[in-house]
């Protein structure tokens, strides 16, 4: 996936655009509904999600992130600006993104692939109670007392829990840059 | 900066989420600049992130949405950075873009002292914040304005040396980040760069180093009460 991205921030690729498209697209709006987003919009910021990863595609570097944790930041930013839009309180202004694109080999994609699968590892390796928590931690704007209910646990066992969770998954984690 | 005390793994993971309140989301942005490791850490559960929405069961997406997107498309993106912010990201700068540290160039409130060579930390720069109202012996209070989330309740704290911030108790979690200066409470002493968690239930009152002003950021989740006289005080101005 990482591949694509820089296909096509090199030669503006549209099959690779595609494909990026076809992968992630349902994926973002899946993600974005889960977070509390309703249908249309989160269809639109999925839309307006693979728009940016075209636009933005040289600011992609493969050494630091894999595509889909690329494209998590940018489909949370984009969530983060609607809800804030949404409340309707003021603007807020954008930030310049500074940053040199750098020069992509075959192997540092490979890095990021294998950091990808590293973490995917580590969330297998938590109980199902604890890749639970981390799943309500990560859509839950009040993520405890959520926990709680959908566990069925006391607000100050969840946290107990959440915290538990959180450092097993860091153990697990640790070595990773 | 040497920093101490970090935000909860949960804050953290909250932050990178995106589902982290914008108040105490700021003050872990202030943080994030100054402590390597919690960088880190966003990044890792940044990462989580990536993974997760690999794993999300697709949803079906509208007929017509890959057509609607192509014609958006626009010519190839020109190799290299272009000009402009990433489109969206609003106020909050991408820790995979995170940069060096920085201070923000002059302090903008009103009655705010700095003390010699102390500067605002960055994220507060496009930010308005009330004067600093007198609120107790020795300590001042302004409010940050977070307009993007009307419930927020961020502060700034000038409170000189040896003085304490005022006994109060909130509703949620309370988020205190040192900018210079240091303080105790029971739980420690906290420097500049410490981003310090409190349980909203505790009732505290952390006193300031003897040997200088503090100056702090504080957020505090769910309703805000101070005891005593100051109570009656204040209440107009929260
Ligand atoms: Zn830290």
């Amino acid at each position: 996936m990482s591949a694509l991205v820089v296909a096509i921030a090199r030669t503006g690729d549209r099959e690779a655009f595609a494909l990026l498209f076809r992968h992630f697209a349902p994926r973002v709006k899946a993600f974005l509904m889960r977070s509390g987003l309703a249908a249309n919009t989160a269809e639109e910021l999925a839309q307006e999600t693979l728009l940016t990863v075209w636009r933005k595609a040289s600011y992609f570097d493969p050494t630091r992130a894999a595509a889909s944790t690329w494209i998590f930041t940018i489909a949370r930013n984009l969530s983060i600006d609607m809800k804030r839009r949404e409340r309707n309180m003021g603007t807020v202004d954008l930030d310049a993104v500074d940053e040199e694109a750098d020069e992509t080999s075959g192997e540092t994609i490979l890095m990021s692939a294998e950091r990808e699968a590293r973490v995917r590892a580590a969330l297998a390796k938590l109980s199902e109670e604890q890749a639970a928590i981390v799943r309500l931690s990560f859509f839950q704007e009040k993520p405890h007392s959520q926990i709680a209910q959908e566990l069925g646990i006391p607000l100050g066992t969840a946290k107990s829990r959440v915290r538990l969770a959180l450092s097993r998954l860091r153990t697990l984690l640790e070595d990773l840059k | 900066m040497s920093v101490h005390s970090h935000p909860g793994d949960d804050t953290l993971l909250r932050y990178a989420a995106g589902v982290l309140p914008a108040g105490p989301a700021l003050l872990v942005e202030i943080h994030l600049q100054a402590c390597p490791h919690c960088r880190a850490a966003v990044r890792r559960f940044e990462a989580v992130g990536g993974v997760l929405l690999d794993a999300a069961e697709p949803a079906a997406l509208a007929g017509d949405a890959f057509a609607r997107t192509l014609a958006r498309l626009g010519p190839a993106p020109v190799s290299g950075p272009v000009s402009g912010g990433l489109t969206g990201s609003g106020a909050r700068r991408d820790h995979l873009e995170a940069g060096p540290s920085g201070s923000a160039a002059a302090p903008r409130a009103e009655g705010l002292v700095l003390p010699d060579g102390v500067r605002l930390p960055r994220p507060l720069a496009s930010r308005r914040i009330g004067a600093m109202m007198p609120v107790a012996p020795g300590v001042r209070m302004g409010r940050v304005h977070v307009p993007e989330d009307g419930q927020s309740n961020v502060f700034l704290f000038q409170i000189g040396p040896g003085r304490a911030i005022p006994r109060h108790t909130h509703a949620g979690t309370e988020y205190t980040h040192v900018i210079c200066g240091g303080f105790s409470d029971p739980s420690g002493h906290y420097g500049p760069g410490d981003l310090v968690e409190a349980d909203g239930d505790v009732d505290h009152s952390p006193r300031v180093d003897d040997d200088g002003t503090c100056i702090c950021l504080a957020a505090f989740e769910g309703r805000l009460r101070f005891h005593g006289l100051l109570g009656v005080v204040l209440r107009p101005f929260i």
